[in-house]
């Protein structure tokens, strides 16, 4: 075996072998699964202003089912899903929706909620006295505490104030009136 | 009763490699004619039924038959016939199944070609196809079985996939890339042939050559239509997201560009010899991991099939096939140096044996290195999350910054190297001489920058990549055009008959050159839309009028049509003077049902692109539409989907056999 060139062995094992097992450490992973760890946690305490001024905090809001909805003007996949929430805050009054505004101007905000669709549904809220404020967030604060990764995300919190699911992307009419029904019975 | 014939001919391919497999190590080790014969025939029966065995299943599915599990996934009565035949590879299973039939492709091509020429190696590459169809056909008789009986068969089925359905790009973007990574197992086979044999002479290396670039050319074809798909119906704009699985096709077609290179090298002056093996090797090993990292589950991306308990299987083929791979180099390399003393001699003709920092050898020597560099970089980005993650339980994505940082720059490098190399000879030559082919490339490359600096495109880079692509395209024009002048001289020739005789001649070479305009004019239009693309978002009512890069857009509403396999809502967009456009999403039944498809709508123009993406499309009142539109400005966008036909055109015209001259062949 004095023939053998020990270096290609040595160089390509040494680089082919980790990779292969590398790969497959991958295997017990959901690649599309986002990790939550918050979930099952006590919600992250929130004491925001809304663009009124009045200030809004999770404490006050204490034996209220919460959803949380991180979002921002600048992210389309947020605008989609806002008439949905919009609806569901109509339908379920019970629940207390709240709007965090991810590293957005409050002025793009302002200017977004004047068009339609969003002015429509807000005002037909507001002539049901539901309360659905939006909260700009400009040092982040919220957004690091909740661990968002990127918008929209959304967290259901319960009425003993803890986070039963965590929801990245757009929510579907479906996992909203699942979680829903799931804090308000809680 | 189709799922009984299609797992017999599965069966009969599974039989076939194995006696292919053993046949050609016969016909290799022992010499022996009978069992090369066995090999063969061995071979063009794999061929056979796995092409058998995917027509039966295009049959299965255009006659709906839901008896068939395949089917049953995949298959809708609504779906149009030209989605149905598609579905083919819509789903894993059948995915595998259509591999496996590229894969017969391939063999029969590639066994017809070799003949009974090349008889030291052929079993050799025989033995190693066969042994890689065997794994292939095993995966398709037993746990990505797509024949598997329904035994209570529904009336109608689920249809594929919508994204699949959406645009006519899925037809042909998936088969490209499966004809480059599967063909890469031919070249693969054939390296190892040589290491087999113990031999590799310059004759060997031609057959190897030519099988690379035809799969070289598929990728090319493939990677490009699938950025183009992107482009078209994801709705962001971008051709590239350097998604894990989008990496996984780059790789290969790293390694193979850097190959293709050195074999040059090595058939001509017999040097860099392993390292043009490994890269062959490695780009073969590189598909394996493509194909692992869209059906094992592990990475997250666009491309990801279902999970399955394909992955650890294929992660043990691709353990044993990287062990057989770095085992027999390291063994058998030393009976290629035993070998390659005649082979060195004959090339020791040709060139004095040194080359100088001035060579296209030593060109092609950065050129392989940037490659690597390149290479090993979208490797440790591709693969970082998963280390991350086994290492510090941590959960991250790696994303364009991190690839952008380098892309640039190596990029560049390659542009500036596919300049400087062509202009050089092969051993050396004096730097002057060098330098004087330059000083016209590198002014035609101020030009460039000059006239895109003048019309506003003046960010650093995005100059410098200009005046980078003028210096190319010169040193490759030049190549292309100063035979022919020099033949004109010579022999008093008119031009057109120069050029045909010339370029007939050297064929090869200036499909290379053609090759490397379509990579320059993919650079030109990387290089202006990374820089100047403009984008942004509007919301309309019905009549509403929008400014956008001097276009005056009007928003005239939408409507919804229906049609065989799926609704949609579209919105019009009427821009003055130049006609209306409609955006849409398309609602599909079935899986997906209710998630909307987003199909874009673009006004191509050679300088740019006008693209309208629908963000949201709601009619609050009968009659008064409201969108949210993404208009974006995309600059000579179309010049990237045109770089690909260039680059295979080059391809195909280096493929076309050299004719046989009595005269010594010249220098090319």
């Amino acid at each position: 075996m004095s023939k053998v060139n020990w270096k290609i062995l040595v160089i390509g094992l040494g680089v082919t072998l980790p990779l292969v097992m590398l790969l497959a450490t991958g295997f017990g992973n959901d690649p599309k699964a986002v990790p939550d760890a918050r979930t099952g946690d006590p919600a992250p305490h929130i004491a925001l202003a809304d663009l009124q001024g009045n200030t809004w905090s999770l404490e006050a809001l204490s034996g209220t089912p919460v959803l949380v909805n991180f979002w921002s003007t600048w992210c389309g996949p947020c605008k989609y899903e806002h008439p949905m929430l919009l609806q569901a805050a109509e339908a379920y009054s019970g629940v207390q929706f709240l709007g965090v505004i991810y590293a957005d101007e409050p002025k793009a905000v302002s200017r977004f909620m004047l068009k339609p669709p969003y002015k429509g549904l807000m005002d037909r809220l507001t002539s049901k006295d539901i309360d659905y404020p939006n909260l700009p967030d400009p040092s982040g604060r919220a957004a690091i505490d909740y661990g968002v990764g990127g918008v929209p995300e959304s967290f259901f919190i319960d009425r003993a104030g803890q986070i039963v699911y965590k929801s990245t992307g757009p929510l579907s009419p479906e996992v909203a009136r699942r979680e829903l029904d799931r804090i308000m019975r809680k | 009763m189709i799922s009984l014939l299609g797992r017999g001919l599965v069966l009969a391919a599974l039989f076939f490699a194995g006696t292919g497999c053993l046949a050609g190590f016969v016909a290799g080790s022992r010499r022996n004619q009978r069992a090369w014969e066995w090999a063969r025939n061995s071979a063009y029966g794999f061929a056979a039924s796995m092409i058998a065995a995917n027509l039966l299943m295009v049959y299965a599915l255009v006659t709906h038959d839901f008896s068939v599990s395949y089917v049953a996934e995949v298959g809708a009565l609504r779906t149009p016939l030209y989605f149905t035949i598609v579905s083919l590879w819509a789903s894993l299973n059948g995915s595998i199944l259509f591999w496996g039939g590229i894969l017969g492709i391939y063999t029969a091509l590639a066994v017809w070609s070799l003949g009974d020429r090349h008889r030291e190696y052929a079993p050799w590459a025989v033995h190693v196809l066969m042994g890689i169809a065997i794994f292939f056909a095993f995966l398709v008789a037993s746990i990505a079985n797509p024949f598997a009986p329904v035994l209570n068969p529904l009336s109608d089925g689920p249809g594929p996939n919508p994204l699949l359905q959406n645009h006519w790009l899925m037809a042909v973007h998936p088969p490209m890339l499966y004809l480059g990574y599967v063909g890469m197992s031919v070249p693969f086979s054939l390296i190892c042939a040589a290491l087999l044999a113990g031999r590799l002479e310059a004759g060997w290396m031609v057959p190897v050559r030519r099988w690379m670039l035809i799969p070289w050319m598929f990728l090319t074809v493939g990677i490009n239509l699938g950025g183009w798909w992107s482009y078209a119906v994801l709705g962001w704009g971008g051709a590239w997201a350097w998604d894990p699985v989008e990496n996984a096709s780059f790789l290969p077609w790293l390694t193979g560009t850097a190959f293709l290179h050195s074999a040059m090298v090595l058939q001509r002056t017999g040097k860099l010899r392993d390292w043009t093996l490994v890269l062959g090797m490695s780009t073969f090993l590189l598909t394996l991991l493509g194909t692992f990292m869209t059906r094992s589950g592990v990475f997250n991306s666009v491309h990801s099939f279902t999970q399955s308990n394909i992955g650890p299987v294929f992660l043990g083929f691709i353990g044993v096939i990287f062990t057989y791979s770095v085992v027999l180099l390291a063994l058998r390399s030393h009976k290629l140096d035993e070998e390659a003393t005649a082979t060195d001699q004959r090339i020791g003709q040709r060139t004095d044996g040194r080359s100088g920092i001035l060579s296209r050898e030593f060109m092609i020597l950065l050129q392989n290195a940037t490659f690597t560099v390149f290479t090993f970089m979208v490797l440790l980005g591709t693969t970082f999350p998963l280390l991350a993650e086994a290492l510090a339980e941590r959960r991250l994505s790696v994303g364009e910054p991190y690839f952008d940082m380098f892309a640039l720059p190596l990029g560049l490098t390659l542009v500036f190297l596919m300049g400087v190399g062509p202009a050089l000879p092969w051993g050396s030559q004096a730097p002057e001489a060098a330098v004087k082919h330059f000083i016209p490339g590198l002014v035609l490359g101020g030009v460039l920058a000059g006239i895109f600096g003048a019309l506003g495109y003046t960010k650093p880079m995005t100059l410098l990549a200009l005046f980078l692509i003028g210096f190319t395209l010169y040193s490759n024009l030049y190549e292309f055009i100063e035979p022919v002048r020099a033949r004109m001289r010579a022999r008093s020739e008119g031009p057109g008959v120069a050029a045909l005789k010339v370029w007939s001649k050297a064929h090869r070479r200036f499909g290379g050159h053609i090759a490397h305009y379509g990579v320059l004019m993919a650079v030109f239009s990387l290089a202006l839309t990374k820089g100047y693309r403009d984008e942004t978002e509007v919301v309309l009512n019905t009549g509403e009028v929008t400014q956008f890069h001097g276009f005056d857009i009007t928003f005239a509403g939408g409507r919804w049509t229906k049609e065989e396999h799926r609704d949609a809502v579209m919105a019009r967009f009427e821009v003055e003077g130049v006609g209306a456009f409609e955006p849409r999403l398309n609602y599909y039944a079935g899986k997906m049902g209710g998630n909307p498809i987003y199909t874009p709508a673009v006004y191509t123009m050679p300088t740019g692109d006008l693209y309208f993406s629908i963000l949201q499309l709601d009619e609050p009142s009968p009659g008064n539409w409201t969108v949210i539109v993404r208009l974006i400005d995309q600059p000579y966008q179309t010049w990237l989907w045109w770089s690909a036909p260039l680059m295979a055109l080059g391809t195909l015209i280096t493929l076309i056999p050299a004719r046989r001259q009595n005269r010594k062949p010249e220098a090319a």
